[in-house]
Formats: structure tokens, C-alpha cells, sequence
């Protein structure tokens, strides 16, 4: 029962969302403003309760099966793409080399940076 | 006697029909795949998802099931996704302890970081002529995958194309987070856990808890910072 009530709380959730993104046309999943709703609603109660707790668990350790069939469509679509899988992989492959490296980079600075500034913290 | 055989050739065809039947082949590859991935001694450049969906298409493709009506009875499933990514707001809110301790150096690296990490894929692609859908299902490739999905359909990409490359840059995220640690050389586990799960979602979360638990916990953070983020920036970019 208790995640069936937890459920419930992450439906509606959702369900907000999707009400506030066809309201103001906003060009985000009503998921992704369903999670900021939830985020912002957590933080001000400053709590999780267990029924909230358990459903997401439940929900977040089946995420994998969730995008399975969406996965499964790649095996489907190949001719698709033909002609475009040298300028996909480059882009996979490089720009994630790229990105990585920047995020690192910028991280390393920072944290030296603060560290050094933030002795008045 | 030959009815009872007719009726049991048109088996398959009545069976299919079911959105329960597609419900049933994912679940059953679901669990293949995890046995497999245990058996290989759970390979980090070998993500179950990826061995679960291979299984599911061979399934599909030796036994010809109709593509179609497997998506549409799979569709049962993945209307769970929405409820599950407002989900992805408890474990991030019980990750802003670490922000409020660190948030000079999250606030300024986390939005350069996810905008280049999608600006970099989509300007080599566009370089090398991939067309307006491909770039749409290329640029939240370091989002993790509940977002993505989200974010793909706003734009007008490939859901499918999308999970591929989704897939491959959490592996060689992961992989290029080793190596380039290891040359900078960054020692900090803090940034370690950050990067991966900044460029490499749910697959560098899962190698990031390997390495220790506050890696894990600031990649958590990485990752879903970086979905809200890319979620709400690239749909504005795109419209331009």
C-alpha cells in the first residue's frame, strides 16, 4: 500500500507537469518539470516521506527495463541512417573526449580556485 | 485434429495481440540480459541495458514479430518513464547537502560543461552533414535516459538513435574519465564523480559508486543536474 500511495504522489506529479507545460507552452517533458516540482517541494517540507521513498526506489531500480523498448528500435532503423553513421560516430566519440576533458579541466580549476579564495568561508 | 493443430498455428497471431505479450518479451530479456551481464563478470564497456535490448531484438527478428505492434504493446511500459524521471527528484534532493558545500565550482562549471558536452556532438555531426534529425537526437546524448527521451521527442529527433548514442557515450565517458584522470593527472573524487556523471548519466554513476561512495554521490549530482539543465536550455536553443 505504502508504494501504491507514493505512486500516487509522483503521478500527480507528472500529471502537474504536463498541466503547467500545455498551460504555458513550455518546450520541457512534463516529466523534467514534474522532477523540478518534486525537487523544490522537497526541499521546502526539508523531508522524504517512506511512501515517496519506497515508490521511487521501486520505479528508479526498473528504470533499465523502461528504455529497453526505446533501445531495441536502434536494431530497427539502421537504413535510416545510412550515410550518417561516420558523422554520428565521430560525434560520439570525439565530442565525448572533449567534453569530458572540459569538464575536468573546468572542475580542477575551480576547486583550486575556491580553495584559494574561500579561506574566509 | 486439424482444427486443434489450425488453432494452435494462429496461436502466435492471437498472443501478440496482447500489449502483455510484448510486456512479458521485455521483462524476459530484462532478466536474460542481467544473467548474461553477471556471467561476464559485469563488464563496464558492456552495460546490461545494451545486452538486454540486443536479446530482445534477436527475439524479435528470429521469431518475426511484428516491430510495430511490439512497440505499440511496449508503449504500457514506457508510460511508466514520466512518473519515473519525477522519480529523479528524490535522489536529487537528497544529493544538495554536497551543492550547498561546493557550489562555487558546481554553479560555474555545470552549465559550460552540459552545454558543450551537447555542442560539441552536434557541431561535428552538422561539420560532417547529418541531417537536422540526427543533430536532434544527438544533442542530449549526455543526458540520462528518462530526460533524453523527453527532450529527443521536443526537439524532433530519433528516440531510437537517441538511446544508441545515449548508450555509447556513457560507455566512453566512462572510459575517457579513467584515462584523462589518470594524464591531467585530477585525484579528487569529487571532480571524478562529477565528470561522470555529468558526460556519462546512469552508466558513469554506476562506475562512479565503483570508485567510492562520494564519487558516487557527486556523480548522481552531475547527472541530474545536467539533465535538468541540457532539459530546459536545449528546447530554447533548438527553437532558435
Amino acid at each position: 500500500m505504502s508504494m501504491l500511495r507514493g505512486f500516487l504522489i509522483l503521478v500527480v506529479f507528472f500529471l502537474l507537469g504536463e498541466a503547467l507545460r500545455v498551460l504555458f507552452v513550455i518546450p520541457v517533458s512534463g516529466g523534467v518539470l514534474g522532477m523540478i516540482l518534486m525537487t523544490f517541494t522537497l526541499m521546502l517540507r526539508g523531508r522524504v516521506s517512506d511512501d515517496l521513498a519506497s515508490a521511487s526506489q521501486a520505479l528508479i531500480s526498473v528504470l533499465v527495463l523502461l528504455i529497453m523498448p526505446g533501445v531495441v528500435g536502434i536494431f530497427f532503423l539502421a537504413s535510416h541512417f545510412s550515410g550518417q553513421w561516420l558523422a554520428v560516430s565521430a560525434a560520439l566519440l570525439l565530442g565525448t573526449f572533449l567534453s569530458v576533458l572540459t569538464t575536468l579541466l573546468l572542475m580542477k580549476c575551480m576547486l583550486r580556485m575556491t580553495a584559494r579564495g574561500g579561506a574566509d568561508d | 485434429m486439424t482444427e486443434l493443430i489450425s488453432r494452435f498455428m494462429a496461436l502466435p497471431d492471437v498472443l501478440s495481440a496482447s500489449p502483455l505479450f510484448a510486456i512479458g518479451l521485455t521483462l524476459g530479456a530484462f532478466f536474460a540480459g542481467n544473467w548474461v551481464f553477471a556471467r561476464l563478470g559485469k563488464p563496464l564497456w558492456m552495460p546490461p541495458v545494451l545486452l538486454s535490448a540486443v536479446i530482445l531484438s534477436a527475439v524479435i527478428a528470429v521469431f518475426t514479430i511484428d516491430y510495430v505492434r511490439y512497440q505499440e504493446g511496449a508503449h504500457w511500459l514506457t508510460l511508466l518513464l514520466g512518473p519515473a524521471t519525477v522519480a529523479l527528484g528524490i535522489p536529487l534532493y537528497q544529493q544538495i547537502h554536497h551543492i550547498r558545500a561546493l557550489w562555487v565550482p558546481i554553479v560555474v562549471t555545470l552549465p559550460l560543461a552540459a552545454t558543450m558536452a551537447a555542442v560539441y556532438a552536434v557541431v561535428i555531426a552538422w561539420a560532417m552533414g547529418a541531417t537536422p534529425e540526427v543533430l536532434a537526437s544527438l544533442a542530449p546524448k549526455s543526458v540520462t535516459a528518462p530526460i533524453a527521451i523527453g527532450i529527443t521527442e521536443q526537439l524532433g529527433g530519433s528516440v531510437a538513435l537517441m538511446m544508441g548514442g545515449l548508450l555509447i557515450t556513457g560507455v566512453v565517458a566512462t572510459l575517457f574519465v579513467d584515462l584523462l584522470a589518470k594524464w591531467l593527472p585530477v585525484e579528487d573524487e569529487r571532480i571524478i564523480g562529477f565528470a561522470l556523471g555529468l558526460n556519462g548519466h546512469a552508466i558513469g554513476t554506476a562506475r562512479a559508486f565503483e570508485i567510492s561512495h562520494a564519487a558516487g554521490a557527486f556523480s548522481s549530482l552531475g547527472m541530474g543536474l545536467t539533465g535538468v539543465f541540457t532539459a530546459l536550455i536545449l528546447p530554447l536553443v533548438f527553437r532558435l
